[in-house]
């Protein structure tokens, strides 16, 4: 048990990770980024935008809708999004992945489609749900996702950081 | 002869097409019901739970076999708020979401009672709606904010609401009910979200304030449409007065300007959150000097004793606990101590003994302190979450 020096007591030693049962993320993520970034030579590394819920879920959604471009225009790109972790599916024990929700406790109602980020981390990553509010940081994907012809997603994220907040 | 020998082919070619899939009496209902249970996926419970609940009458039998095979709290949230929003009245569904909502053992019984608001407002019979009316009303003052919330909504709806019922003091619930209203149609006071567009109150870190805004905000565009105005952003109360100018224009009802609400400077140091849709919430939150808090917006004080808070503070150790206990399904009960840096979620039936026993200790002390009925709404909502 490790404690943070901005956050509150997390469940490893490292800030933004609660435990890692996989390879540790920034030492391979964060120069596998920067290589593929330089090797390409498309951008520089930038900051992430902050999104908060009231854009992703500031609209009424509809299944088939031409989602706000204030939501589109966000797509593909590397965001901060404050939140809450939840598991995909009851359980306990470290996940690679999770939802991004707007409330801090699961009895306000089943989220709507547009106010879920599901969050995937790097393979081989995972860590335990942190308590209380988070931010997230990743590239977000911004569109409908289906499976057998049912919606699953509109917002995905390849997360690269959670951090407590 | 032609139309005979059509007749003799044809009868039997009928007696072997396939049955429409969409005739919900040959739908493979129990497999539906798996699927919006216990798929790992959660838009694949939550398209499937829709199925389930547009399915009506012809799916409740498999809903009931599965719950009688798993427990009924192996139903999820997303299934029977499908089902309480559902265009669909029939019989069955409505005896299901009864039984549901009276089961004060069921997690969701909350969303099950807002189905049975909604399927009051349909019906124009009097002596129905006088029946529902006696329904909601025994539950327009229950602990649960979101249940009583609902019951209050049913009532409106069935025209019958509680003149007995209690002052709403959760300014969650007053605001959801209001959204609820207006979703509805029917426009309530908009007072309540007009108040929560300026409300920027955190418990214990957690931004319950900013929560009901973007709650009010949502609801108020859906109802204003093209008359919402433009926000720049950025400043509160600026964008609380131009949506305050236009709910009233098209309302016709007179409305204040609140004041920017936040967490008043009281030196908080820790405290708890029990999140219950059984029992209810709980919040208590403290201060250095023995001061204990209680509600979300911390309203309602209790100074204990230097010498009881000063033993109880030493002993604070006990809770200041290092890991999240159990599987959280619903309800929790989460541990805060600022100084310590601890955060955690425990589930029912997980607390351990020293933290549980602190917990006895502090209920103990408000009732020396003459609050006995803090302390036993206290004791009720911890009971749930003591080690077994």
């Amino acid at each position: 048990m490790a404690t943070t020096a901005d956050g509150m007591k997390i469940q490893q030693g490292r800030r933004s990770f609660g435990k890692l049962s996989g390879p540790s993320l920034t030492m391979i993520r964060l120069p596998l980024s920067f290589l593929l970034l330089t090797a390409i030579g498309v951008q520089p590394l930038q900051d992430p935008e902050p999104v908060g819920f009231p854009v992703l879920a500031g609209y009424e959604y509809k299944e088939g809708m031409t989602l706000p471009k204030e939501v589109t225009n966000l797509n593909e790109k590397v965001v901060e999004i404050r939140g809450f972790m939840r598991r995909e599916f009851a359980g306990s024990g470290p996940v690679n992945s999770f939802m991004l929700i707007n409330d801090a406790c699961g009895c306000m109602g089943t989220p709507m489609m547009n106010e879920i980020v599901f969050c995937t981390l790097p393979d081989g990553v995972t860590m335990e749900l942190l308590t209380g509010v988070v931010t997230v940081t990743g590239k977000l994907y911004v569109g409908e996702v289906k499976e057998d012809g049912d919606v699953i997603l509109i917002y995905a994220m390849d997360a690269d950081t959670v951090t407590a907040s | 002869m032609r139309l005979l020998l059509l007749a003799v082919v044809a009868v039997p070619a009928i007696a072997f097409w396939p049955t429409d899939p969409q005739d919900p009496d040959q739908v493979d209902w129990a497999q539906h019901v798996r699927k919006a249970c216990e798929s790992r996926r959660f838009g694949i419970r939550l398209a499937a739970a829709k199925r389930v609940a547009n399915g009506g009458d012809a799916a409740i039998p498999a809903i009931a076999a599965y719950a009688k095979d798993k427990g009924q709290n192996a139903i999820p949230s997303s299934l029977v708020d499908a089902i309480a929003d559902a265009n669909v009245y029939e019989p069955k569904v409505t005896a299901l979401l009864t039984t549901w909502a009276k089961d004060q053992t069921f997690y969701w019984r909350s969303s099950a009672m807002r189905g049975l608001a909604l399927r009051a407002g349909a019906t124009s019979n009097q002596i129905e709606r006088e029946t529902w009316g006696k329904l909601f009303h025994a539950y327009t003052d229950d602990p649960a904010w979101l249940m009583r919330t609902h019951a209050r909504f049913g009532a409106e709806l069935a025209g019958q609401p509680n003149p007995n019922q209690a002052p709403e003091r959760d300014p969650r619930a007053r605001v959801r009910l209001a959204r609820l209203l207006l979703d509805y149609g029917k426009v309530p006071s908009l007072q309540p979200l007009i108040d929560g567009l300026a409300d920027e109150r955190t418990f214990l870190g957690i931004p319950w304030g900013a929560r009901l805004g973007q709650e009010s905000s949502k609801a108020l565009n859906r109802w204003l449409a093209a008359d919402f105005p433009e926000l720049t952003g950025g400043n509160t109360l600026e964008s609380t007065a131009a949506i305050l100018a236009a709910a009233e224009k098209k309302s016709g009802q007179s409305l204040t300007m609140p004041k920017l609400q936040r967490d008043p400077e009281h030196g908080i140091t820790g405290g708890f959150e029990i999140a219950s849709c059984k029992f209810g919430d709980q919040f208590v939150q403290w201060s250095a000097d023995g001061t204990v808090r209680f509600g979300i917006d911390g309203s309602r004080t209790v100074k204990l004793p230097a010498d009881k808070w000063q033993e109880l503070s030493q002993q604070q150790t006990a809770i200041a606990l290092d890991a999240n206990a159990g599987v959280v399904v619903c309800d929790k009960l989460q541990m805060v101590l600022l100084d310590a840096k601890t955060r955690v979620d425990i589930a029912p039936e997980s607390l351990p003994t020293a933290a549980s026993d602190w917990l006895k200790r502090l209920a103990q002390s408000l009732e020396e302190a003459n609050e006995t009925e803090t302390a036993a709404t206290l004791r009720r909502g911890l009971g749930q979450f003591e080690g077994r």
